[in-house]
């Protein structure tokens, strides 16, 4: 069939419609995951519960844009725009592209599969799970910018965290463990609801 | 008094830089100018509501930092922070997506020269918070009156349900209006690859320059300080 320029135009505004409307969903559901992080105990899970959440969303998104490259570059940007004005570093910015890189990749790799959308699950599960990195690369303007936030018990906590490797390790891995559960869940629900009324192929 | 979209966005940029990464006074100035620019859009009850909750936040969080509360007092003592931290941002942020037109938008980030790429989905994004939270909102209410609440036995029992209760009407609605979105999109002629005409005249008047002057200044005195 003889394709125009015309229609590969219109899918465009389609899917940058489709990366605002599920940029604002991710910024969305990711902060009430990570609220559970405001207990000490659950700091390191807090990047699980995130995956879990946005999971679902993530995969209707995967199977709603025709150009993955271009819309995981733009959602995780547009995350990263967002933290960098409300106090993170440009280098967390230039993370989240990378991650959005990779999980493009993946999804153009394996032709948005179920692998290459759990492998893309688990690239932006990185990154909030990269929004702590200063508590290990920068710990002492990291500790004093949550003291005006947090109660003393909870920078001992943050400090003790800070002292050994692990508990960024685990971050990273509660992440990616909990994007592929929820991507396991996310299949499920598509099949029972988004592709069943046509929402998703 | 209408400024210009170029000048809201460095008031926005200014004003989270200040809020985020300076000390209180600056949160404070950029507060002010914001609070004199919604009450002269007319938007008074506003003000005093933020106003009224900023001081609010300031004032029980003063009270509450230096004491050992434990737990669920970190929560209190960082929503009541994130309040009265937040606030001026949100503030800033209401009285740019209020007093700007989409069109009036897009055409400053044309002359601006940025890529459609990039404007869409950040015009798309802005608009859509107050959509995501009124769907959330209503389907909140609708499982309610189900008797599907987050603080319940059921819940307990299954709380993957309840997310899925929640979030698939929730995806379902929003999926709908993005749709629509991007047809009503196209249908104004979004997708053209030619240069877009604006209606809405834009352009830097003096007020503009004294919104850039002030926020320059308050940057500059940062920077001295500092």
């Amino acid at each position: 069939m003889r394709t125009t320029g015309k229609k590969s135009s219109n899918t465009l505004v389609r899917d940058l419609v489709n990366v605002g409307i599920f940029g604002a969903l991710y910024l969305v559901l990711s902060g009430l995951g990570a609220s559970i992080g405001f207990i000490p105990a659950f700091i390191v899970v807090s990047t699980c519960m995130v995956s879990l959440v946005t999971s679902v969303p993530l995969f209707l998104f995967f199977s709603k844009v025709e150009r993955p490259l271009l819309c995981c570059i733009l959602l995780c940007l547009l995350f990263g725009v967002v933290m960098i004005i409300s106090g993170h570093g440009i280098s967390f910015g230039l993370l989240c592209v990378v991650y959005g890189v990779l999980a493009g990749l993946c999804l153009n790799l394996f032709h948005k599969n179920f692998i290459g959308c759990l492998l893309a699950n688990v690239m932006i599960s990185f990154v909030p799970s990269s929004m702590m990195i200063p508590l290990w690369s920068s710990t002492e303007e990291y500790l004093a910018y949550c003291s005006s936030v947090c109660d003393s018990a909870y920078i001992a906590h943050l400090a003790e965290l800070s002292s050994s490797y692990w508990p960024l390790i685990g971050l990273f891995g509660f992440g990616a463990a909990g994007a592929v559960v929820g991507g396991f869940i996310a299949r499920r629900v598509m099949k029972k609801h988004f592709e069943r009324i046509g929402l998703a192929q | 008094m209408k400024l210009d979209p170029r000048t809201k966005l460095f008031l926005a940029v200014v004003a989270n830089g200040m809020i985020f990464t300076a000390p209180l006074v600056y949160s404070l100035l950029m507060v002010v100018v914001t609070s004199i620019l919604l009450l002269l859009e007319g938007k008074w009850k506003f003000v005093c509501t933020f106003f009224f909750v900023y001081l609010g936040a300031a004032f029980f969080f003063d009270l509450a930092k230096n004491l050992d509360i434990g737990t669920s007092g970190t929560i209190v003592l960082a929503s009541l922070f994130l309040m009265y931290r937040i606030m001026p941002a949100c503030a800033v942020l209401y009285y740019v997506i209020t007093t700007t037109k989409v069109n009036e938008f897009l055409a400053c980030m044309s002359r601006m020269r940025i890529s459609n790429k990039v404007t869409i989905p950040l015009i798309v994004m802005i608009r859509f918070f107050p959509t995501v939270f009124d769907e959330s909102r209503a389907i909140g209410n609708a499982m309610r009156m189900r008797g599907i609440r987050l603080f319940s036995l059921r819940t307990l029992k299954s709380p993957v349900a309840f997310l899925e209760y929640r979030l698939v009407p929730l995806l379902v609605s929003i999926t709908k209006i993005g749709d629509e979105l991007s047809i009503a999109a196209v249908t104004r002629g979004l997708s053209a690859e030619t240069k877009r005409t604006c209606v809405a005249t834009i352009g830097f008047r003096w007020v503009d320059f004294v919104v850039w002057a002030y926020c320059i200044a308050v940057v500059v005195m940062f920077l001295l300080r500092n």
